[in-house]
């Protein structure tokens, strides 16, 4: 049988599920919360998602996906340019060098990756920061907000996952 | 998409290697090239950043209702929890209120009779306009809340925002329906400030903490805990007497102030329209770096000559065709 304009269609609509998720936890991410530490240091979801499709479709988000939702991320919440860009591709690229060691193994092994991962991403995050404003941004903030992102892990790749098995197991 | 095997796989394998490879350098480089441009080029930067702002505010405006619909329930929970104990409050502090009316009543009277003797004339009026916090950027790295007004309701870059309760921030990017409030609590805030009692002059200096610091104080000021900290109006950014916050901490090295709102509670923003254009105007700041620049002092280039220069009343006339001009109450005879 060959595949017709709407197979197609719904091929591609489908392949853009991870850059369009990464988007929707984006938002997600500014919504208003009346939490007060959450306004102080939230997690950064869009971290969790790339990580997470890196790891397990890394034909689906590539690094140019990656930097495009990292100029995103810095648009949308007034961070210095090109910081999230830089990091969300160096752990697209690396994360999805090293996707094979993830498959065939246990969840938990893959949030202690995750976990790992996270510190040097947020830790360069704030190193750039700070140079790029001039001043030493407090790491307090920066810690709160790396124990928040790799505790909601669990719950952020849960949702992923499920999208994944929905929509994308025939492509 | 699904991997092919076969032999042009063999031969294009290794090729698509190398390409990918030197594509992850270039994006490399241009992370950094953004860096730099977000450095050198702030005002092609504010537009993108005031664009994207526009994209995103339909979607935030829409599902930012069922947050707050949520933080009003759990409210309307714990007003009903509370309710004796707050009625007992409310009722010991409109006691309070109503002496304190009183007196602002018999000030007033004093204070136009003054007015009058004095021939003051009064500041331009104020022209607010509300608006909802659609999103909360809350992070580690900036401060800032995106609010569902832009140019369109007549918000400009560097109009202050007010909540019920104090100064908030300033407008950072205006876009055409949305723009960015930078908090005074984030590390490029800085405001004009006055001490209530003592009026010594200072800065407020965001760090990125929930404290901001008080800088720039004379070394014979006197500031102590609990004294209020209001907006001074100088360098024509703010209008004056917005309360800004509370001394909160004294130190040898540090005074810090507690601001006076809860930024996980902001729900409506107010922003001060004043006429004033203050040091961020953007079209001031390009003007005066033209050649035909009256005004130049042969400052370095870095610094925009002009920027602490007063305009002309001309000059600010022209710039504010929608608003009316001050009632002319000062000169009644």
């Amino acid at each position: 049988m060959k595949p017709g304009v709407w197979h197609r269609l719904d091929v591609i609509a489908r392949g853009l599920l991870p850059a369009f998720s990464v988007f929707v936890l984006l938002l997600i991410n500014l919504l208003p919360v009346s939490l007060p530490l959450l306004s102080t240091a939230s997690p950064s979801l869009a971290l969790m998602a790339v990580f997470y499709w890196s790891v397990n479709r890394p034909d689906l988000l590539t690094a140019l996906t990656a930097f495009f939702l990292g100029l995103l991320q810095d648009l949308l919440m007034g961070l210095p340019l090109g910081v999230s860009s830089l990091v969300l591709l160096l752990v697209q690229t690396g994360s999805a060098s090293q996707g094979r060691f993830f498959h065939n193994k246990s969840f938990s092994v893959m949030w202690w990756g995750f976990a790992l991962v996270a510190i040097p991403a947020l830790l360069v995050q704030w190193l750039l920061s700070s140079a790029l404003i001039g001043a030493l941004l407090p790491i307090k903030a920066t810690l709160i907000s790396y124990v928040l992102t790799s505790l909601l892990f669990p719950l952020v790749a849960w949702g992923l996952a499920r999208a994944q098995n929905s929509l994308l197991r025939y492509i | 998409m699904a991997q092919h095997g076969g032999p042009q796989q063999r031969i294009f394998s290794p090729l698509r290697t190398a390409l990918h490879r030197f594509a992850f350098i270039l994006l490399i480089f241009s992370a950094f090239g953004l860096m730099l441009l977000g450095k050198a080029d702030t005002v092609l930067i504010e537009r993108i950043r005031a664009a994207s702002a526009d994209l995103v505010s339909p979607v935030m405006n829409i599902v930012s209702r069922p947050a707050s619909s949520i933080n009003e329930i759990t409210d309307k929970a714990y007003n009903l929890a509370h309710l004796y104990e707050e009625n007992e409050r409310l009722r010991r502090e409109n006691l309070q209120l109503l002496a304190w009316q009183q007196a602002a009543r018999n000030l007033s009277h004093e204070n136009a009779r003054l007015r009058e003797l004095a021939h003051y004339t009064t500041p331009p009026s104020l022209h607010l306009v509300t608006s909802r916090v659609i999103a909360d950027m809350g992070g580690a790295y900036a401060h800032s809340l995106m609010i569902s007004a832009g140019s369109r309701d007549g918000v400009i870059k560097g109009q202050a925002v007010i909540a019920d309760e104090g100064l908030v921030g300033r407008i950072a990017e205006a876009g055409y329906q949305a723009s960015r409030v930078l908090l005074i609590t984030d590390i490029n805030s800085r405001v004009p400030v006055i001490v209530e009692n003592s009026r010594d002059r200072a800065f407020v200096s965001g760090d990125n903490t929930t404290r901001p610091l008080l800088t720039f104080l004379t070394a014979d000021a006197t500031v102590a805990p609990g004294d209020r900290i209001l907006t001074s109006g100088h360098g024509g950014a703010f209008p004056p007497g917005i309360p800004v916050g509370v001394v909160s901490s004294v130190s040898e090295n540090a005074v810090r102030i507690a601001p006076l709102f809860r930024r996980h509670q902001l729900e409506y923003l107010r922003v001060a329209n004043y006429g004033l254009h203050g040091i961020l105007s953007e079209q001031r700041i390009r003007q005066s770096q033209a050649p035909s620049n009256t005004d130049a002092t042969n400052l370095a280039p870095d610094i925009p000559a002009g920027v602490g220069v007063v305009p002309k009343e001309s000059e600010i006339d022209a710039h504010k065709p929608m608003f009316k001009p001050p009632a002319p109450e000062g000169d009644r005879p």
